[in-house]
């Protein structure tokens, strides 16, 4: 009965997401405004290009692409760093490490449950309405399968990520100045405000050699891709499991000689 | 008892910001990393600024230099907020845990008081960054120097920070109506990346919207044509002093309404 | 006139009313409703200046609330209040000068700064003169050993130390009344004796009316010579202290543990004692002694001339036993 007590902590969470009524309204609201001025800002950008294409993208490519970063972004979007910085310095993580489960697993499936209500309340609305708005220009083939399985291992790589950067507050009272470098580095990085696409060269193959781009961009290149190539899946999602596997092993690895200090210091 | 004038509120608000500052000082590594990652974000702001833009000379008839101008402009303009009103950022805090009670007893003004608790240097680098952009830009604008223009500008910066106050006042205050007001202030810190393009790139709806429903074009772009194009300044931006003031004094009114009306969680 | 007055004061809370489970989640996401809780309910008190009242009650009796009404904080839903002669939540910053408060465990200082920093910044805010400022310190000395607390900064304070500091900066600008919210709770006996020694001091110094919030009999026994109780919004009991004294009796449970059978010890006692209440759980026999008929220390002569007593345990009677016998019984 090992995946009923995670369960419970799914279901917690999602009792727990629910609770915030507003919230999810003033979430809602927000993304809408920000896809305003994103429409806005890139139609004013393709105007004046003189060009259909630029970098490689059309418009709605870019459009689309955006969009679903955006809610894609939102989905994932965890405050882990927070949460644990908090829960060190009001030393309820002591509370949490005595639980009979590990503290990462225990973590993660604490926030499980905003997974199911953000799936349902803004990604998969966000999708359905690009995909009619856009009269097909999202494919529905294979690439929808392997777009799952891509942020399935984007959510481990993110939730890794974040995980190591929360540890740090193990060692500094910093949880804000901490958390807003991971926040930045990962938002430019990952490709969520700016395509990957319009990088320039340097910068373009320094990013796709960092775990970051594994978060946004991958997923969704593999959707946007109509005609996808064995060759260029298995290349992006090959590069996701490698970050997958290095992450969660930083991670834990990261984790367990920090909390050694606690144990050793007593907090 | 004695009447307190501005000259008694401006002896304690650098008394209690004196002892904010000697309090900061003895969480030196706090500082330390938080003013790194407060360069960071201007960093990566300059950088995904740089990689949009780079490629084209003018988008909707603005140019480069004139989109960095109103970049420059945003960045001044939130000074105020982030150095001065930053302990709205904790409101939600006291306000769960009760502890805002506490600011409650004392025989001064509660939004005096409680603002002033807490003074944010680091934003005083954000500052920094601010007038170097502005003064870049401004040169290579060959837009001219006199008196007259840098009054202007002082009175318009100071016009743009009283907007993005009154905004994060209302929102801060939200937590007393509703249970997790941290998306409503996202949603406004969100606004300032909004604000720092041309409201020309939108659809006259939207620019209605952004006008006058929520009111984010006062936070650079009127503002600043006053400035950047002293030929057609239109009529909104010689209001805009008027308008600041407005909605600061009305945020401030919403502030201490919804504090007095909120009542305590439970006990 | 009275220190503080309160004729008919109630206050109601409107409160949404939370289903369980994820279904009754769901349902609250768009439900509108909502009850109505009666927090405190027809209150009339008046209290003297420079008396020591007791308000005592269960959790969530309605004592914060009332005392968030008397601060100006929270507005009553009826009813008048008096403070100092002046109407609360009115005027908030004018009553404000003339009270303090300490509220639990919430400590109003800044946390970062030694604590003559905070005095300094309170001196400002309720415009203190230097001279009665270098007096109060003077008495402040005089009364506890405040020279290493001025130093240290509050986060580095024991709770006690932290509580006492609490205590003085409340009493800094000399207020007409002073609110203290269990201002003993989680502190060892002699931190409690000496804050105990204080608020006396202090309340005899300056004649400061002290409204003290409490869950300990002990508080009250030293310090108060009124106490108003109250349960569910509801005025039990408004009288001296010695009056409910004299009603219950001074009752006392002396627990003892000893050898052998449990069930059969427990019976040859009670034969032993027919005047005492006994009873038993698993471990301890508890004897329920009126002080007025018979001392503890005679009982307990009497019970270890037969009884090999292993173990002992002396328990006062609490605010909650204290409720529950009002209840039961009434008050005259």
């Amino acid at each position: 009965m090992k995946i009923k007590k995670f369960l419970t902590l799914t279901r917690a969470g999602i009792i727990e997401s629910l609770q915030f009524r507003l919230g999810t309204v003033v979430i809602i609201i927000g993304n809408i405004l920000y896809l305003i001025v994103v429409y806005f800002l890139w139609k004013a950008i393709y105007s004046s290009a003189g060009t259909d294409i630029v970098n490689g993208m059309t418009f709605s490519d870019t459009l689309i692409y955006l969009v679903l970063a955006t809610a894609l972004f939102n989905f994932m979007e965890m405050y882990i760093v927070w949460e644990i910085g908090r829960n060190i310095q009001s030393g309820k993580i002591v509370l949490d490490l005595i639980k009979p489960m590990k503290y990462r697993q225990y973590m993660f499936w604490s926030y499980s449950g905003s997974f199911i209500t953000n799936f349902f309340f803004t990604l998969l609305p966000t999708f359905i309405v690009v995909a009619i708005v856009t009269h097909g220009a999202i494919y529905f083939g294979i690439n929808l399968l392997l777009f799952i399985i891509s942020v399935i291992i984007a959510v481990s790589i993110n939730y890794s990520i974040d995980f190591i950067v929360g540890t740090i507050c193990l060692y500094t009272e910093s949880i804000w100045g901490i958390n807003i470098m991971k926040q930045v580095i990962v938002m430019l990085l990952s490709g969520v405000t700016v395509p990957i696409a319009f990088f320039p060269e340097p910068l373009k193959s320094i990013v796709y050699h960092l775990p970051f781009q594994s978060i946004y961009n991958a997923p969704l290149s593999v959707l946007l891709d109509g005609n996808p190539q064995l060759n260029t899946v298995l290349t992006t999602i090959g590069t996701q499991l490698f970050w997958c596997v290095t992450m969660i092993a930083l991670s834990k690895l990261f984790w367990k000689v920090s909390i050694r200090k606690i144990t050793v210091n007593g907090g | 008892m004695k009447r307190k004038g501005l000259s008694f509120y401006f002896r304690i608000y650098c008394k209690i910001l004196a002892q904010d500052l000697k309090s900061k000082m003895s969480y030196r590594a706090d500082f330390i990393i938080s003013t790194i990652g407060m360069i960071f974000t201007n960093i990566a702001g300059f950088v995904s600024f740089w990689i949009l833009f780079r490629s084209f000379p003018s988008i909707n008839g603005w140019s480069y230099y004139e989109i960095l101008f109103l970049y420059g402009f945003s960045l001044v303009s939130l000074t105020p907020v982030q150095c001065l009103f930053d302990n709205n950022w904790n409101l939600r805090q006291y306000v769960y845990s009760g502890d805002f009670i506490k600011y409650c007893f004392r025989p001064i003004n509660l939004f005096f008081y409680y603002q002033s608790e807490v003074f944010d240097i680091k934003g005083l680098g954000q500052l920094a960054f601010g007038i170097g952009t502005l003064a870049y830009s401004w040169n290579k604008l060959e837009l001219g120097f006199t008196p007259l223009m840098l009054i202007k500008m002082v009175i318009f910066l100071i016009t743009a920070s009283f907007i993005m106050i009154a905004l994060q006042n209302a929102a801060a205050a939200t937590c007393f109506w509703i249970q997790n007001s941290f998306y409503v202030m996202d949603l406004v810190l969100k606004f300032k990346d909004y604000a720092k393009y041309p409201i020309t790139i939108f659809s006259p709806i939207f620019r209605f919207i952004f006008t006058f429903i929520i009111p984010i074009a006062f936070i650079a772009y009127y503002p600043s044509v006053v400035i950047l194009r002293p030929d057609a300044v239109p009529v909104l931006s010689w209001l805009s002093p008027i308008i600041s003031c407005i909605l600061f004094g009305l945020s401030y009114k919403f502030w201490m309404y919804s504090a007095m009306k909120y009542n305590g969680t439970g006990s | 006139m009275y220190s503080i007055e309160m004729k008919n004061v109630s206050k109601e809370f409107k409160v949404l009313n939370r289903h369980e489970g994820l279904k009754g989640s769901l349902k609250d996401l768009f439900s509108r409703d909502y009850k109505i809780i009666r927090a405190v309910d027809n209150i009339n008190m008046n209290i003297e200046q420079g008396e020591i009242v007791g308000y005592l009650g269960p959790n969530g009796a309605g004592k914060s609330t009332t005392i968030k009404m008397m601060t100006g904080v929270l507005e009553p839903t009826s009813g008048e209040i008096l403070v100092g002669g002046n109407v609360p939540y009115k005027n908030r910053t004018k009553n404000a000068q003339e009270i303090g408060v300490v509220f639990g465990q919430r400590s109003q200082l800044w946390w970062a700064l030694p604590l003559i920093e905070s005095f300094k910044i309170l001196k400002d805010i309720y415009g203190v003169s230097d001279e009665d400022y270098n007096n109060m310190l003077t008495l402040y000395q005089s009364l506890v050993d405040i020279e290493p607390l001025l130093h240290k900064p509050v986060r580095q304070m024991s709770l006690g130390q932290r509580t006492l500091s609490d205590i003085l900066a409340a009493f800094l600008h000399n207020p007409k009344i002073v609110f203290l919210d269990e201002p003993t709770i989680g502190l060892d006996v002699s931190m409690k004796a000496k804050i105990r020694t204080l608020i006396h001091a202090l309340n005899k110094e300056k004649n400061t009316t002290v409204i003290l919030t409490t869950h300990d009999m002990g508080d009250v026994d030293a310090l108060c010579q009124r106490i108003v109780i109250i349960d569910k919004g509801k005025m039990l009991y408004d009288n001296d202290t010695m009056h409910l004294k004299n009603f219950f009796g001074s009752y006392r449970t002396l627990k003892i543990r000893i050898d052998g059978n449990l069930k059969q010890q427990t019976e040859k006692i009670k034969f032993a004692l027919p005047d005492f209440s006994i009873s038993a759980d698993e471990e301890w026999i508890s004897i329920l002694i009126d002080e007025e008929k018979a001392k503890v220390m005679e009982v307990l002569n009497q019970l270890q001339s037969s009884y090999e007593i292993r173990d002992m345990q002396l328990e006062e009677i609490s605010t909650e036993d204290v409720i529950k016998k009002i209840y039961e019984e009434g008050v005259e």
